[in-house]
């Protein structure tokens, strides 16, 4: 398959993050959407949404053309990788499979420089960017009931997706921060989370 | 008024069951089709539905629940995946026999062991023969139709048999894709409430199942093969109706993708017909001339289309996605009835089938370029085996890479 | 002869029969589900087991020589019931990337 196709996973954690992640799935979808992109937005389905902390995936697809590949379970070589939570970045090879000149986008207090201390495979990163989201936004409420291959009635990116996937949106040229904010319910945290995002480029 | 939406085959199937104003929804969690059980119960918690909402002790009590209140006279609802379809499997040929039109919504998943929650179609597969109306969508927005129209053919009195709406587990139940959900209005037009041949009435009071004699028996099933004798003239009426009152555009039992110059085909049901597609664009750039008919109905299944459909080609590969372990092809269903539907004819197709997409596993564009080789060779030599386990034969191997 | 060919990424047990863990299970690693991880001060437990008795996860057991508790980084799910049944307050809950130990860094979640 020779598609150009633009992936990104996000990292979230079970049960207190399962819908902020989907959100932030969903707020890069319908933001590429608005710019025009073929979009592609659902949750991992071997992953176990229903138990607490446990790390959880949900992926994104963007193209220009109409993606071929929508049936295959997972992004095996996500351009973007985002984590919720950034504990995360201990217990799993977050980077794994990304074709060099990624971007990683991390919830978190701490600095770039704290973070890529627990990245071994650092050179596969064109920038790392960081921006406190749980300080810009809270956790919005949990729900329980979306996980299984519901939809969202209520407003997405309410919580801390919308400063992250503004944050994404310095990084990543598929979504424009613009339309991110044109879809996020918090709008104000996407242009929070944009302002305040810290950038490395490596 | 009609609304845009970004929904997943769960979704898709509970807002259908909304639209349909169904009356009593009997539930039991199982991966994959849980999704479908959240949302209505939300409609109904909300106010949005007005339904009775039952959760069931298990997969049988859920039939039995439907079937009950189908009897009473309710538009009535249920669904399971995989293991738990298995576990109802007592109460299909009493609903369908009883003459009650309640709708299972199947979200298929593979049977264990071990236990693989990944879609395959021999879940319900092996519920095909019990009278029951089956048939596979293959997105959201066609699962949504299906509910709505399902309803419509069980219920008419010329039919009156209860239905297996499906869709494929994950690969439309769990991926979210743009909809379009009908206005209320325009779907009661469509879809009047059900008129049951025997309402619940304490001064007319009927005996549901009762007990017969040996000789009675085969009285009671020849009243299941009339209405399936009626009941292809039927689904024409509704979806021709249905594609009238909101522009869709489906063909009643065989949905054709660059079939008609086309000289090899695949034949398959389900989500796995827009990977086929695909494939069929990238071989006809290279002179392929490859088609795809995607089956929309298995019960009943369409004799008269898919001989018109498939006696184009030369040769004819069906896709499984289920298994029949010693059964005639030594592989899997469709293509037993698809080589009896098209014995009759003078000029037939080679028939061939694949055993791909079991298990959860995904049908590749490489796997489908494969089969077309397999396809073009048998046009060459005029034969070809009963079946291909795909990557586990010599002549299909290593499509992963 | 079998008309199939078994491609070597594809071979599994027959009747997918595995062999069971005995101790801990490998295949399970659960030690990322933490965010915050139970530390002890040493001084003030009583060893009264609590922590043992309590754990969902059976990650804390006491070590019969050095009379302490060890905790098991790969499988503590970072719950903290530990910390709230703890009668001595000897346990505290620490972000978990204050360590530089207790990496996973697991290839895939399952």
């Amino acid at each position: 398959m020779s598609q150009e196709v633009y992936e990104v996973t996000i990292w979230a954690r079970g049960v207190f993050q399962d819908m902020e992640g989907r959100h932030a799935s969903l707020l890069m979808a319908n933001a590429a959407d608005l710019g025009g992109k073929f979009v592609q937005a659902w949750d991992d389905y071997a992953d176990l949404p229903d138990r607490v902390g446990v790390p959880l995936r949900k992926y994104v697809r963007l193209s220009d053309e109409e993606i071929e590949m929508r049936f295959v379970y997972v992004n095996n070589n996500p351009n973007l990788v985002v984590i919720m939570d950034d504990t995360i970045v201990k217990g799993m090879n977050i980077l794994r499979g990304m074709p060099k000149g990624g971007s990683l986008i991390v919830n978190t207090r701490r600095t770039p420089d704290e973070i890529l201390a627990f990245i071994p495979n650092k050179e596969l990163l064109a920038n790392i960017v960081c921006v406190d989201a749980s300080g810009i936004a809270a956790d919005a409420a949990i729900d329980f009931m979306g996980s299984e291959g519901g939809v969202e009635v209520a407003s997405v990116g309410a919580g801390i997706s919308a400063p992250l996937v503004g944050a994404a949106s310095k990084v990543c040229d598929m979504f424009d921060v613009k339309n991110v904010v044109k879809v996020a319910a918090n709008k104000d945290g996407v242009q929070k989370g944009f302002d305040s995002a810290q950038v490395k480029a490596l | 008024m009609a609304k845009e939406v970004f929904y997943s085959g769960c979704a898709a199937a509970a807002y259908g069951a909304k639209d349909a104003r169904v009356e009593v929804i009997s539930s039991y969690p199982i991966r994959p089709y849980t999704g479908i059980m959240m949302e209505l119960s939300k409609l109904v918690a909300n106010g949005e539905l007005d339904a009775e909402f039952v959760h069931g002790e298990g997969e049988h009590a859920q039939v039995s629940i439907a079937y009950g209140a189908s009897a009473a006279g309710a538009r009535a609802y249920t669904g399971s995946s995989g293991v738990g379809v298995a576990y109802a499997m007592e109460c299909y040929s009493p609903a369908a026999g009883g003459r009650l039109p309640c709708q299972m919504a199947i979200a298929d998943r593979a049977l264990d062991p071990p236990g693989d929650f990944g879609s395959e179609h021999t879940d319900v597969m092996g519920a095909r023969d019990q009278g029951w109306i089956m048939g596979w969508a293959e997105s959201p927005q066609e699962v949504y139709d299906n509910t709505i129209m399902y309803y419509r053919i069980g219920e008419d009195h010329r039919v009156q048999l209860p239905q297996f709406c499906c869709q494929d587990g994950y690969f439309v139940s769990h991926i979210p894709g743009r909809m379009k959900l009908e206005d209320q209005k325009a779907v009661d037009e469509f879809l009047p409430p059900y008129n049951p041949p025997h309402p619940l009435d304490p001064n007319r009071p009927v005996n549901h199942g009762p007990q017969i004699f040996p000789d009675q028996g085969s009285a009671i099933n020849v009243q299941r093969a009339v209405a399936f004798d009626e009941i292809e003239s039927v689904i024409e009426e509704v979806v021709k109706d249905y594609n009238k009152q909101f522009g869709r555009k489906y063909s009643p039992f065989v949905d054709e993708y660059m079939m008609d110059d086309a000289e090899i085909a695949f034949f398959l049901q389900g989500a796995h017909a827009r990977t086929a597609r695909f494939a069929v664009n990238h071989l006809r750039k290279q002179g392929v001339k490859v088609g795809v008919a995607r089956l929309r109905f298995m019960r009943p299944f369409p004799t008269k289309a898919i001989q018109e459909s498939l006696s184009k080609v030369k040769a004819v590969g069906t896709v499984e996605t289920s298994t029949s372990y010693g059964g005639q092809s030594r592989g899997g269903n469709i293509i037993h009835e698809t080589r009896s539907a098209l014995y009759p004819l003078d000029k037939r197709p080679i028939v061939t089938s694949f055993m791909a997409g079991l298990g959860g596993e995904i049908v590749t564009l490489n796997e489908f370029y494969a089969m077309a080789k397999v396809l073009s060779d048998a046009v060459k030599t005029g034969k070809a085996n009963d079946s291909y386990w795909m990557n586990f034969e010599k002549e299909v191997l290593d499509t992963h890479k | 002869m079998s008309r199939f060919i078994i491609p070597k990424h594809l071979e599994v047990p027959l009747g997918a029969v595995l062999p069971a863990p005995v101790k801990e299970q490998p295949g399970m690693i659960t030690g990322n589900w933490r965010t915050e991880r139970p530390v002890i001060d040493h001084e003030a437990c009583t060893t009264c087991l609590n922590c043992f008795i309590y754990c969902p996860d059976a990650c804390w057991h006491l070590d019969e020589k050095t009379e302490q508790m060890v905790w098991n980084a790969d499988y503590c799910k970072g719950c903290l019931i530990c910390i709230n049944e703890c009668p001595a307050n000897c346990l505290e809950p620490v972000n978990e990337l204050e360590f530089p130990d207790g990496v996973v860094r697991l290839e895939k979640p399952f």
